[in-house]
């Protein structure tokens, strides 16, 4: 069941074009990621959908009932919308304790007070903070926290749940527990859930759907495994994963493959550009870290490169390699020990497309 | 396609309703004196006479006056001669309190604020009663060496004091801009091997320059404002600034020429208007100055050296004698003698008559209790009011922001004496009103709107700290633009209200200049009875009034730092 529509929504900040017609739709129990670079409007987005900003144009309509329309003159105040948001910075009001934080919705709805204790009870309880209700929010951890922020935000059951930056304030190994648990809620409760991230390990692993924001539009939304294996515009593939980027002239074959030639080296790889090539002249290949092969002894499609360095990660090895002016990265399990390492770069994850 | 603006409402024009109600109905409150004071100033009688008509004559009279020219010209001398007194002293204390490890800088600052929380009146008649002529400090001088080389009843000395009382408003900008100033800009001059002293003049002094400026501008308003000072101090020696020629414009024609009281303010005002605005740039210019710099933490102190601290505090400590202890120990001393002169031991004429006599007289026992009401449930009343007006103001980008922001210029760019003159007028003449004027609650307003602009900053810094998220947590969650402002933003600024509480009650304490037309039999007020005092000459009670207001000002300011209440923001 579709709980959100977001329709064309453009947001002007003076003569600023900050949002410019994104729409999408998000479904009950399934989490949609807002991933992009900082500037890339995926914030003031999901301000809009709060009705913390209001865009000019566009329809948003949230669990069936519309809450903006630009042209009926339509902006219901966040309060009317149904809707709970887990802030960056959490947001807990300090002068209330962690059980008044989380029952100030109930309350604003006017629940019964032995209702409001059982709800916030056994939501407390359900994340683990059932012993921290009488405690105020700076005698809580970052982690309990955020839990408590999570807790307030889906008490009073919204229609859409908004995460703003969830997990940066967490530190790493917390932030990694966090993923699966929050992902883990948020199935169970049948949720529809929208969270905005920069981090695009954080997107794959929680969101059912991802939706990549460039400069206030979506350039491309799927699958977590479609965002990453099949971007279709070189600023999706390159934004994603740790990647080689070769310049250089493309050349159509026979067969319906291409090949891209660059420094005397010559590439076949697979056009993924939802466009045809504008300048033929002028094309990038981008090439995953992780993908390109690396061997001491010459294979039957290996190049031979000079190796100009090898940095330890700790799980793997990451070589720089260098053939001209032509440089390129890739992983190991061990270090190379002599000086010309051999690659197979395979044409299937050398992905062709326009700058 | 560029949209229309009128869709373009964000959540900041929440509540547009209360925000236009309480702007428009604080315009009215400031705007009103100000208009009534130019319509007056263009009539040839009082504007309730009957038979009043249009006429320049007040401005001829003006114009033609000798004494008006002669007290245009003192002014502006004693606005820039304290200028010139105030802003290097106030600088060097500044650079002395926050960048050296001075010794015993911690209890020095509070000190050092003493002469801005007493009235200037009460400051002036300290000066009349320790360095005047016959005053203590002249008479012990005299006695040691023959003759006291001075005088403060002529312009240079009422530049000095004027200018050495107000020194800690210059101090509290530059302090407080050299507190925000972060050390890394200092520590790069220093790695890049620039000595300590080079350090605080390539460095420092160029980021602090902003606030210096912006505080001499401050006292140059303030300087064109001016009327304790002189008015105690110049009488003797007829000198006039515009606001005391104000103030006898009655006594040369022997009847009220409202007309010409007016036409005197419009001058005045054209020249405080625009340091007013003058000052609003210079403000939001310091401002992004220190927004340049996050937060470090000083560790590097300049080292004075013993020859330097001696200097050093040997030099304020003699501001701290001249400026705190000459008027205040003043004040003390003659609350509690009658009789003093060459020749007389003190100790044998202390008495608590003068104490008696304010007591047993009832217009002084009134106003004692009418001051201490006034500053008390006064102040937090005004509080009350400029929480509804910074509530109406918080977070509003809309157009009625902007009327609050000039709402707010404009009493600043009038002196008490005229807010209060022209709420006497308004009390006497609008029907609704005239009820009111002999109740405290024509000073109230009155008071209101001059501590307008410093009541109203407060709050504004209270209300600033709120996070935004944290009200927008309150609306996602479901509570209204009110419910959120009731149950997040004012909770969290309780402890701010309660410290703006007490710093509004020092006001209203040493307020007196609004009160001198405005306050009637029932209705009056410590200060404003000191000013009608000094006519009489009755300086027993002048000092015993001076020594309450100094106790209740003592209290106020124990009641604030106990409150929480930040001196300076």
């Amino acid at each position: 069941m579709t709980e959100l529509v977001v329709d064309n929504v453009e947001k002007w900040l003076g003569g600023l074009k900050i949002l410019s017609g994104a729409s999408f739709t998000a479904e009950k129990g399934r989490i949609v990621a807002l991933l992009g670079a900082s500037g890339s409007g995926k914030t003031t987005l999901l301000r809009c959908i709060a009705g913390l900003e209001q865009p000019e144009i566009g329809r948003i309509v949230i669990g069936g009932k519309t809450v903006l329309d630009g042209e009926a003159g339509v902006a219901l105040p966040p309060e009317a919308r149904e809707i709970g948001l887990v802030f960056q910075s959490y947001a807990l009001w300090p002068h209330r304790t962690v059980f008044e934080n989380v029952a100030y919705g109930l309350r604003l709805r006017k629940r019964p007070a032995a209702e409001i204790k059982t709800r916030v009870e056994t939501i407390l309880d359900k994340l683990g903070l059932a012993h921290l209700a009488a405690r105020y929010p700076d005698q809580l951890s970052g982690g309990q926290q955020q839990r408590v922020a999570i807790c307030r935000a889906l008490v009073y059951e919204p229609k859409v749940l908004l995460l703003d930056e969830p997990l940066s304030n967490l530190d790493a190994k917390l932030r990694e527990e966090a993923r699966f648990w929050i992902r883990k809620l948020i199935l169970e409760l049948g949720i529809c859930a929208i969270m905005v991230t920069h981090d695009q390990g954080e997107a794959l692993a929680i969101a059912d759907h991802v939706l990549l924001l460039k400069g206030g539009s979506i350039v491309q939304d799927g699958t977590p495994l479609q965002i990453y294996g099949q971007p279709t515009s070189f600023y999706a593939a390159d934004f994603m994963g740790t990647n080689n980027v070769l310049s250089g002239a493309f050349e159509p074959q026979s067969d319906g493959g291409a090949v891209i030639r660059c420094e005397g080296w010559s590439l076949p790889g697979i056009w993924r550009d939802a466009e045809p090539p504008r300048d033929a002249s002028d094309i990038r290949a981008v090439v995953r870290v992780e993908t390109i092969m690396v061997s001491s002894e010459p294979t039957a499609t290996s190049q031979p490169l000079d190796v100009e360095g090898c940095i330890y990660l700790g799980d793997k090895w990451e070589y720089r390699l260098r053939r001209g002016s032509v440089r390129l990265r890739a992983q190991g399990a061990s270090e190379l020990s002599s000086d010309v390492a051999h690659c197979t770069v395979q044409p299937a994850s050398t992905w062709l497309f326009n700058p | 396609m560029r949209p229309t603006e009128s869709i373009a409402m964000s959540l900041a024009n929440d509540a547009p309703r209360f925000r236009a109600g309480v702007i428009l109905a604080l315009f009215v409150m400031v705007a009103a004196p100000a208009l009534l004071v130019i319509y007056q100033s263009v009539l040839d009688a009082p504007f309730f006479d009957d038979n009043v008509r249009f006429s320049l004559d007040a401005f001829r009279f003006v114009l033609t006056d000798p004494e008006f020219y002669r007290a245009l010209w003192t002014t502006t001398l004693y606005a820039f001669g304290m200028v010139v007194v105030a802003v290097p002293l106030g600088g060097l204390l500044a650079f002395l309190i926050t960048r050296t490890d001075l010794k015993g800088r911690k209890w020095l600052e509070p000190i050092v604020l003493v002469p801005m929380f007493l009235s200037s009146i009460v400051l002036a008649f300290g000066y009349t009663v320790s360095v005047g002529p016959s005053g203590f400090v002249t008479i012990a001088f005299k006695s040691l060496f023959g003759a006291a080389p001075w005088s403060i009843y002529t312009l240079p000395g009422i530049i000095l004091i004027g200018g050495l009382s107000h020194v800690p408003t210059v101090y509290l900008y530059v302090a407080s801009a050299m507190r925000r100033l972060p050390s890394d800009l200092e520590e790069a001059a220093r790695t890049a091997g620039a000595g300590i002293w080079r350090v605080s003049l390539d460095v420092t002094l160029p980021m602090v320059l902003p606030a210096l400026v912006f505080s001499a501008a401050l006292n140059l308003l303030l300087g064109f404002e001016t009327f304790g000072i002189p008015l105690v101090l110049g009488d003797p020696n007829g000198i006039l600034v515009l606001t005391t020629y104000i103030y006898k414009v009655n006594t040369i024609f022997g009847a009220p020429t409202y007309q010409v009281m007016a036409a005197v303010t419009v001058f005045l005002i054209l020249i405080t208007l625009p340091l007013v605005f003058i000052q609003r740039r210079l403000l939001r210019h310091a401002r992004r100055f220190a927004a340049v710099g996050g937060k470090g933490a000083r560790t590097n102190l300049l080292r004075l050296g013993s020859t330097g601290q001696a200097v050093a505090l040997g030099l304020i400590g003699l501001w701290l004698l001249v400026s705190v202890f000459f008027p205040v120990g003043g004040i003390v001393l003659r609350a509690f003698v009658e009789n003093w002169g060459e020749g007389v031991r003190l100790t044998e004429q202390l008495t608590l008559a003068n104490f008696k006599a304010v007591f047993e007289i009832p217009s002084l026992s009134r106003g004692i209790l009418n001051t201490i009401l006034l500053a008390g449930v006064g102040g937090a009343i005004a509080v009350a009011f400029y929480l509804l007006v910074g509530l109406a103001g918080h977070r509003n980008r809309g157009r009625s922001g902007t009327l609050l922001d000039y709402s707010v210029l404009i009493p600043r760019a009038l002196p008490g004496l005229i807010v209060g003159l022209t709420f006497f007028w308004l009390f006497l003449f609008v029907p609704f009103l005239i009820p009111l004027r002999a109740t405290l609650i024509s000073l109230l307003i009155a008071y209101i709107i001059v501590g307008l602009s410093y009541g109203l900053r407060i709050i504004q810094s209270t209300l600033l700290q709120v996070a935004p998220e944290l009200e927008e947590s309150a609306r996602i969650t479901g509570a209204s633009v009110y419910r959120s402002w009731r149950d997040v933003v004012i909770p969290l600024v309780r402890p701010g209200l309660a410290g703006a509480w007490a710093m509004i009650m020092i006001v209203f304490l040493r307020e007196y200049a609004t009160g001198v037309y405005l306050m009637s039999s029932g209705t009056e007020v410590i200060g404003s009875l000191m000013v009608s005092l000094l006519t009489s000459g009755a300086m027993d009670q002048i000092a015993a009034l001076s020594f309450i207001s100094i106790a209740l000002t003592a209290v106020g300011l124990t009641l604030a730092l106990r409150l929480g209440a930040k001196l300076h923001d």
